[in-house]
């Protein structure tokens, strides 16, 4: 990377630019190839795209990158400008795909901080090689193009030549521009541009500065010469050289009227046609049409380019910690122990005003963080189209819901399994053209991708009309590979889809290039749970696969009843209660093996006693001294035998350090949260302890 | 102070040009990400000198340039251009523009043309 732009901030913004830009670019692509075709409107945009990145990424010095945008631009240049008509759309679209990947990897990998090593010299012969091929097979329009260049004038002189020996002196400069400026031949011509003001006769030397862009090399080397006469002295005239940018040395000389004569007429009898410049049409545009555009587009875009700003997503989490704390210190204060049993009207009226506007900012702090789904869903379009070209079945993804919003740090989280659980729909799911057409389905499959808002949780659904799930080989190969213990007549269906979720599952004896890949469905629900989420599996043999996801809205606060334990308390969250009694002991029934169970209202359930699961001491161990609380989690319920309820509370969720995590791997808990008075209370995870 | 207005498309292009001034103490009082909003914000804000990108989406540098010039003939617009856009810096120097700076550029290019440009 370049010396120059190593600072963060530049890199973070090329890196956020350019990913944007290029999941748009993906977008057109696969939107043009549904169209069967690309339109001007596309190649404006994909034009438009490639030259931004190729401008960033060479400021950035990241050559690779910008070489092959550059390879695309011209491409897309050549479309726009020639409007060819034969173009093989679909080579092209994998062509530009395939550069898209090439940028996308090069910018996981600068974002890593890897070495951005991967050599693109095969895929820009490709791609110059595309747009070889694409000009010569369009040879009548091109080559029409190409002549006009020649019809333009190579030499400019002055309409006015009498006037010529009217002037008082004769000057020769050569003008030497800075190394590196770049594009001498143009700022050749400002000068001859500017320079009309002063003289109306000139000659200048390399003479086709504006259509050959080999000029550049000429004027670097030998500089650019400017015969010309005028009234104006050497003073005035070495000012006006000297105000030229990029000026890196000026040679200015009066010649003698000979001399000067002697190279107007060598320099004529060179060119063999002369134009006059200013008999050149100038483009004047039209006043009225464009004023009008000016007005009734600036409206729309003046809104939507100034109501929205973007902001670093550590700066949010900082955000969202800083709430996290206000609504700890809230409590600390409202329920200091030192206000108890006093009477304090009015400190209760403004601590509640407190409590209504710290409920306020978080949910507006929660809502800033949340962000559409659309965006990962559709990625899903690219997954689609590889996929059922690899595989040649014809495949249509439909979206619905996208607009459903998640917290920032959920979505990461979720796109690797979505994108897994969509290549499996494809993979296992839909049948191939033939099988379908037995099944007098129809020939077209379809993934359905579905997000909604369901209380505090959001569902995201991967729906196919494919083969379905076959109950009894999913349990006859997890019995095999030891699986399961309970007979097939003893499970419920739900219970035999979700063998499919457990490591060491796969019923796949062959395993295709995109799915199962070792990473099964095991890492999906991992990857969801470590969200706090589930997975649901859902099926009908022949019909087709629902695959559900079950996300939080948000990991950061919760609504959390807090238990107490001996001298510990406990946070359950408040979502998976179903109820808390106090239980009749003729309820309570154990079970040989000494596993205690409760009957309420004819259904039976299982009891944790909390105390002895975390080895705490505690004087209420008669089932009748305590209470219970009914959770539930995947239709499953257990009964949580606690000393005693302490209250409801908004809490802060704080992941576990990776002490408790990782080395003492201590089961069912979640995280842990400060409550009012300081004390750390440890959030139970309900789905694990049903589990147990 | 000198007071400018920067347009360019990419964020990424208005962030490096920004810095750049910012560090030699030039005022950048406004960005533009397209035409339109770049005519809007000149008209608006009246700015020193503005630097103009070419490719850009609504309304291309040319033309915005042209309507800037309209409003006020006298603007110092100074085009940001790329290897290959030849044609369209002639356009742009033959319809008004003060000068040109070519993508990649370094800081010092940028500060070099700004002054020269605001001096004219």
């Amino acid at each position: 990377m370049s010396g120059t732009y190593s600072n963060e901030p530049m890199l973070d913004m090329f890196i956020f630019e350019t990913s944007q830009l290029i999941e748009q670019l993906e977008q057109i692509i696969l939107a043009s190839e549904k169209e069967t075709g690309f339109n001007s409107h596309a190649i404006n945009d994909i034009f438009r795209i490639m030259h931004t990145i190729k401008g960033s990424s060479a400021m950035m010095m990241f050559n690779d990158i910008s070489t092959v945008s550059h390879a695309i631009e011209d491409i897309f240049y050549f479309l726009r400008e020639e409007n060819p008509e034969n173009i093989d759309c679909s080579k092209l679209s994998d062509l530009v795909l395939e550069a898209v990947d090439y940028i996308k990897d090069e910018v996981d990998k600068i974002k890593a901080g890897e070495d951005t090593s991967n050599n693109p010299s095969e895929l820009i012969e490709t791609l110059k090689e595309f747009l070889a091929n694409l000009k010569s097979e369009n040879k009548s329009i091109s080559l029409e193009i190409k002549e006009q260049p020649k019809e333009k004038p190579q030499y400019y002189i002055s309409p006015d030549k009498t006037a010529s020996n009217n002037y008082k002196h004769t000057y020769k400069a050569v003008i030497y521009f800075d190394e590196g400026c770049e594009m001498e031949n143009i700022r050749a011509y400002t000068i001859i541009h500017n320079i009309k003001d002063i003289t109306s006769d000139y000659h200048f030397f390399p003479m086709d500065i504006i259509d050959n862009d080999e000029s550049c090399e000429v004027i670097r080397k030998e500089g650019f010469q400017i015969y010309f006469k005028t009234d104006k002295s050497y003073e005035e005239m070495h000012e006006f050289f000297m105000q030229t940018i990029f000026l890196r040395d000026l040679e200015l000389t009066e010649l003698e009227d000979d001399e000067y004569k002697k190279i107007a007429e060598t320099k004529e009898t060179e060119v063999e046609e002369i134009k006059v410049l200013s008999s050149e049409p100038i483009k004047v545009p039209k006043l009225d049409d464009e004023e009008k555009i000016v007005i009734d587009k600036s409206r729309q875009t003046a809104i939507s380019s100034q109501s929205f700003i973007s902001v670093s997503v550590t700066k949010l989490d900082q955000l969202m910690d800083l709430v996290g704390e206000m609504v700890v210190a809230e409590a600390m204060v409202i329920q200091n122990p030192d206000l108890q049993g006093l009477e304090l009207d009015n400190f209760q009226k403004a601590a509640r005003q407190l409590n209504k506007i710290t409920n306020e900012i978080q949910d507006v702090v929660m809502s800033i963080r949340m962000v559409a789904l659309s965006a990962t869903f559709l990625k899903m379009h690219r997954i689609v189209r590889d996929m059922s070209r690899k595989l040649n079945k014809e495949v249509e993804l439909e979206i619905i819901g996208e607009d459903t919003e998640v917290d920032k740090n959920i979505i990461e989280h979720i796109s690797d399994p979505l994108m897994h659980l969509v290549r499996n729909a494809i993979d296992h799911g839909i049948e191939p053209r033939k099988e379908r057409l037995a099944k007098a389905k129809e020939a077209k499959g379809t993934v359905t991708l579905e997000a909604k808002n369901a209380g505090n949780d959001v569902l995201v659904m991967v729906k196919d009309d494919g083969r379905g799930l076959d109950k009894s080989k999913i349990y006859k190969k997890a019995k095999e590979k030891g699986l399961v213990f309970k007979n097939e007549d003893e499970m419920t269906d739900r219970e035999i889809f979700n063998l499919i979720l457990v490591p060491g599952f796969s019923t796949k004896a062959n395993v295709s290039e995109f799915s199962g890949r070792g990473v099964g469905m095991d890492v999906v629900a991992r990857n969801i749970e470590s969200v706090g989420g589930s997975i649901i599996v859902d099926s009908q043999l022949d019909k087709g696969t629902i695959i559900t996801m079950k996300i939080p809205l948000t990991l950061a606060i919760i609504d959390g009843m807090i238990i107490k334990v001996g001298k510990s308390s406990y946070t359950i969250p408040t979502i998976s209660i179903k109820e808390s009694f106090r239980p009749k002991q003729e309820d309570i029934i154990t079970d040989p093996d000494g596993r205690e169970m409760i009957m309420v209202r004819g259904q039976c359930y299982p009891i944790l006693r909390l105390h002895n699961f975390y080895k705490i001491h505690t004087d209420v161990t008669s089932f009748t001294d305590g209470i219970f609380i009914m959770v539930e989690e995947d239709e499953k319920s257990l009964c949580i035998f606690v000393d005693e309820l302490l209250g409801q509370q908004q809490v802060v969720v704080k992941a576990l350090p990776n002490y408790i995590q990782k080395y003492r791997k201590i089961k069912g808990l979640a995280g842990c949260t400060l409550l009012g008075d300081g004390s750390i209370s440890l959030i139970l995870d309900v789905g694990e302890l049903i589990k147990l | 102070m000198k007071r400018i207005l920067i347009v360019d498309d990419a964020a990424f292009m208005r962030l490096a040009i920004r810095k750049a001034l910012e560090k030699n103490n030039f005022e950048v009082v406004g960005e533009a990400a397209n035409g339109l909003e770049a005519v809007k914000k000149y008209i608006e804000l009246k700015p020193d000198a503005v630097t103009l990108d070419i490719t850009m989406e609504e309304m291309t540098g040319i033309d915005a340039l042209r309507v800037i010039l309209r409003s006020d003939p006298n603007a110092k617009v100074i085009m940001i251009s790329a290897m290959g856009q030849e044609a369209m810096v002639r356009e742009a120097l033959i319809n008004g523009a003060k000068s040109f700076i070519v993508k990649p550029f370094k800081d010092e290019q940028v500060i070099k043309v700004l002054n020269q440009v605001l001096e004219m």
